[in-house]
């Protein structure tokens, strides 16, 4: 595979030196004094897909109760004191990791570290009851203004569910349901904590403006005496078959402006040279202006407001492809789904041209440009790298990978694996608000039925 | 209490270092032959290099029953030249990796591009013939109308943009651009047609009255040379800066509720307008406002997020709208938009609105604490080296400048100003940019279950229409 290079010189000259601590902990640094900032990133190996059955959303609760305080740090203060330095914070949960991650001038790099070694080791000291109610009111707002409340807001969701059957770890997405969100106790979110946020459990990137050896001192002071935790369980198996085996489709009668045609594909994992092919092979089809889709469906057909692919790239389970066209105008869905068809059997069929690759690596070499071109995009990267495939080195070579494949692979991955038998389907039927009130009954059944049918078709 | 039982060591919390300088940067000012003006800012490292275009397009100049032909000019400008089609110019485009934006607003219209520095001179090239030589074939024009007009319903289900459009609506009299939706409605998109955006382009886009913002990392790279063969081939007359008459607004204390039958949130946009950037009390205004509403620590998600759980977050902010350059009699005559926004559980829709006008009163009695604005400051000028750490961010504030009319030293002084700002002069601000009796409320919800409680918070009278 193409990924053993390390300590190699990467993209812009970019390189990062690792080290461990005695319990455990991985600190990845990375000098840059082009500007007087720090990121710091902290990348827990916990995410939605370590959830059990009931308690879906608990890891991105449980984000949020990282930010209520610890032994030293009260109430808000972790957001009061960052913010209060002139440095931004965030933390988000994915299927496969929890981030948390601080930008900080160069001089207030030691608080970021002060914080997260003070929530790491002792958040427990500080989680009460109060912070859960509130913080579980806060997530199903998010839940609500991310998902709920919006068109198409649950497209996502219905098609994970689809393509990752019953059971499997990713069957679920990271925000979880209303009733397990209730369900949560805080008992589940203290034995959360123990299970998972461990030194030996996370990987700290430190990028930019900084001293090496006083860096490193900082994070021994703080974080050396953190007790590693033995038991951590490794996350739950997500192998599937490279094929679902048959379409799975779901039809959704909703309040939404248009119809709409999505569809999830089964791609290979992240870390594979067949998954740097389709990532390409889903550009060649739906990145940018100028792909076969736009051009089809948008461009020339006129069936289509918009038409794009995207890549959610996983590495415990088979990464997903996501197709999104909205139609226009009283555009039916059998039209546009027969074109999209054709374009992807042709993909299958006949190798890009040159100038098509050409076109969708310089598009991916771009993303890697501006995900590198900031220090918080360096850190997480780093991060993303050491957590999922333990070498962050990773992060300087992903570009020259891309730009490594030949049109002949992307051929090859679309003829494997786009294909109506490999993918999950939702059309969207839009409905006026007077006839919605027999639709929930509606959806509910049909999502049964998919269930059923999915668990047939493995 | 063995939750409680920590082993780990504990240090007290560290001192800040020694702060390093950092100053916005102060771009290059310049003109080509054409009479396009260039500012240019060189920023090491940053590979990607933002071009940023302004044109002097306020929505405003749109002729009468037109509204969005200017976002169908700007659009239509890389949809086909007198060298490429439209798909042969997206194409070789993204072959640079380059991405090209481009909107329309009260302010200007901006042609923003985004490209790997080594492709900076063919995409360069390709942006100088879409604004040099646009074909605007009649059947791409026709496209983007239709693309526009399917466009209008998936924007407006969207809670947020529905709340704007409807705010605009109430704040501003009927005859004002400002009230009416910047890319235009189903009637007033469906009248434009090729003759009218090339007789709107002819007329309005020229280098003499545009500005070109390039930063990036231009090591080794020759700009003059660059900008001659591409954007100084760009050739046109000149032209007055077009007049732009005053916003007014009307801000009576209202509720307005865009219904939503079955909504499980109801979105807020509470606001009234204030002044631009000209004016010397604004640095007191975003100081305020960040108070207010900046972030989960400040006095809106204390409460309504922090204690209550009503919301995944509340905002203020303000936003420009017009800002044309003072002239020394009158001084600043420009607008911005001031405002609330954010959403809240459609149970929780009575008492957040409670709340929130709370933390109005308390703040208008009480007025905003040292600490309070310390905090403010220290986050509002230490995040700037951050904020500003790639082109495009520079480019944007560059390129907001000049069509604010604003010095290119405006972004650096701020942070001057901000720190100089005392606790009574933010708190006027605030107080005055916020008062409780002269916001417009919207409210995009379920009014079967949102109306009563909220004529009980009594802010005014309550009018219900359609979604």
């Amino acid at each position: 595979m193409g990924q053993a290079v390390t300590q190699q010189t990467g993209s812009g000259g970019r390189t990062a030196t690792e080290h461990r601590l005695d319990n455990g902990l991985r600190l990845v640094l990375s000098e840059d004094h082009l500007t007087p900032v720090a990121a710091v990133c902290l990348w827990y190996g916990v995410g939605a897909r370590q959830e059990v059955k009931g308690r879906t959303g608990l890891a991105h609760l449980f984000e949020h109760l990282m930010f209520q305080g610890s032994a030293q740090v009260k109430g808000n203060g972790h957001f009061e004191l960052v913010q209060g330095a002139g440095g931004s914070l965030n933390g988000t949960t994915s299927f496969e990791r929890t981030n948390y991650f601080e930008t900080m001038p160069a001089h207030q790099l030691e608080l970021a570290l002060w914080l997260e070694a003070d929530r790491m080791g002792s958040l427990l000291a500080a989680l009460g009851e109060e912070s859960l109610q509130n913080q579980r009111d806060v997530v199903k707002n998010e839940r609500r203004q991310r998902y709920d409340n919006v068109p198409y807001g649950t497209a996502f969701e219905r098609m994970t569910a689809l393509v990752y059957p019953e059971g499997h770890p990713y069957h679920h997405t990271p925000i979880g349901s209303m009733a397990d969100l209730d369900a949560v106790t805080l008992d589940d979110a203290r034995a959360f904590f123990r299970a998972n946020y461990a030194p030996n459990n996370a990987v700290l990137a430190i990028v930019g403006d900084i001293d090496p050896e006083q860096t490193r001192g900082w994070v021994e002071k703080y974080f050396g005496s953190i007790p590693s935790y033995d038991a951590v369980a490794p996350p739950r198996d997500g192998t599937l078959p490279d094929i679902i085996g048959e379409e799975l489709r779901e039809e959704i009668q909703e309040e939404v402006p248009a119809r709409a045609l999505m569809a999830a594909y089964r791609l290979p994992h992240d870390g594979t040279r067949e998954c740097d092919a389709a990532e390409l092979a889903l550009s060649v089809l739906g990145d940018g202006m100028s792909s076969r889709l736009y051009n089809r469906l948008v461009r020339r057909d006129r069936t289509a407001i918009t038409a794009g692919f995207g890549l959610l790239r996983l590495a415990g389970a088979p990464s997903l492809g996501w197709l999104d066209v909205k139609a226009s105008g009283g555009t039916e869905i059998p039209q546009i789904e027969a074109a999209v068809d054709e374009e992807l059997a042709r993909l299958g069929a006949e190798a890009p041209t040159a100038e098509e690759l050409e076109r969708a690596q310089a598009l991916l070499e771009r993303e890697w440009l501006d995900r590198l071109g900031t220090v918080a995009g360096r850190a997480d990267k780093l991060c993303r790298y050491a957590v999922l495939f333990g070498d962050p080195q990773l992060a300087f070579t992903a570009v020259n990978r891309i730009l490594d494949v030949t049109t002949e692979e992307v051929r090859a991955v679309a003829a494997a694996r786009l294909r109506p038998d490999n993918r999950a389907v939702l059309v969207y039927e839009p409905v006026t608000s007077e006839d919605t009130a027999g639709t929930a009954a509606g959806q509910a059944s049909a999502a049964g039925q998919n269930d059923k049918r999915e668990g047939a078709g493995r | 209490m063995t939750d409680a039982a920590v082993t780990m060591d504990f240090y007290p919390m560290p001192a800040s270092g020694q702060a390093k300088p950092w100053a916005f940067p102060a771009p290059e000012r310049g003109a080509l032959a054409n009479g396009l003006t260039v500012l240019r800012c060189h920023r090491p490292g940053q590979q990607v290099v933002a071009v940023g275009i302004c044109l002097d397009t306020p929505l405003d100049a749109e002729p009468d029953g037109l509204d969005g032909i200017a976002t169908i000019m700007v659009r239509a400008l890389s949809q086909g030249t007198g060298q490429h089609t439209a798909e042969e110019f997206a194409a070789e485009l993204e072959r640079c990796g380059a991405t090209l934006g481009s909107r329309a607003d009260y302010l200007g219209a901006r042609v923003s591009l985004e490209v790997p520095v080594s492709r900076l001179s063919k995409a360069l090239g390709l942006l100088a013939e879409a604004l040099s030589a646009p074909a605007f074939p009649g059947s791409e024009i026709e496209r983007l109308v239709r693309n526009r007009l399917d466009g209008i319903p998936l924007e407006l289900a969207s809670p947020g943009r529905r709340a704007a459009k409807q705010l605009a609506h109430e704040l501003f009299p009927a005859s004002a651009r400002m009230s009416r939706p910047r890319k235009g409605t189903e009637d007033t998109v469906a009248r434009v047609g090729a003759a009218g955006v090339r007789a709107f382009y002819e007329a309005h886009v020229r280098p003499a009255t545009a500005t070109a913002v390039v930063v990036g990392d231009l090591t080794g790279v020759d700009l003059d040379a660059v900008l001659a063969g591409t954007l100084g081939r760009w050739t046109g007359d000149t032209a007055e800066p077009l007049p732009m008459p005053p916003a007014t607004a009307d801000d009576t204390s209202r509720v307005v509720i865009v219904d939503r039958p079955g909504a499980v949130q109801t979105q807020l946009l509470i606001g009234r307008i204030g002044p631009d950037r000209h004016d010397r009390a604004w640095p007191a205004l975003v100081l305020g406002t960040y108070c207010l509403g900046g972030t989960l620590t400040s006095r809106l998600d204390r409460v309504l997020r922090e204690e209550k759980g009503y919301t995944y977050g509340v905002r203020a902010f303000e936003q420009v709208l017009r800002s044309p350059a003072p002239h020394a009699a009158d001084g600043a005559t420009g607008a911005s938009l001031l405002a609330i926004s954010g959403s809240v559980d459609t149970a929780s829709t009575g008492p957040a609105l409670d709340d929130l006008w709370m933390v109005l009163r308390t703040l208008a009695a009480e007025g905003l604490t040292e600490t309070e604005r310390d905090k403010a400051v220290q986050n509002l000028v230490g995040v700037a080296p951050l904020e500003y750490e790639t082109a495009a961010s520079v480019a944007r504030t560059l390129a907001d400048q000049v069509e604010q009319h604003l010095a290119d030293d405006y972004q650096a002084q701020l942070y001057a100003r901000l720190a100089e700002t005392g606790t009574v002069e933010a708190t006027a601000a605030v107080v005055a940019a916020f008062p409780g009796n002269r916001l417009v409320t919207i409210l995009v919800g379920d009014a079967s279950q949102i109306k009563a409680p909220v004529q009980a918070v009594g802010t005014g009278d309550v009018k219900v229409v359609a979604g």
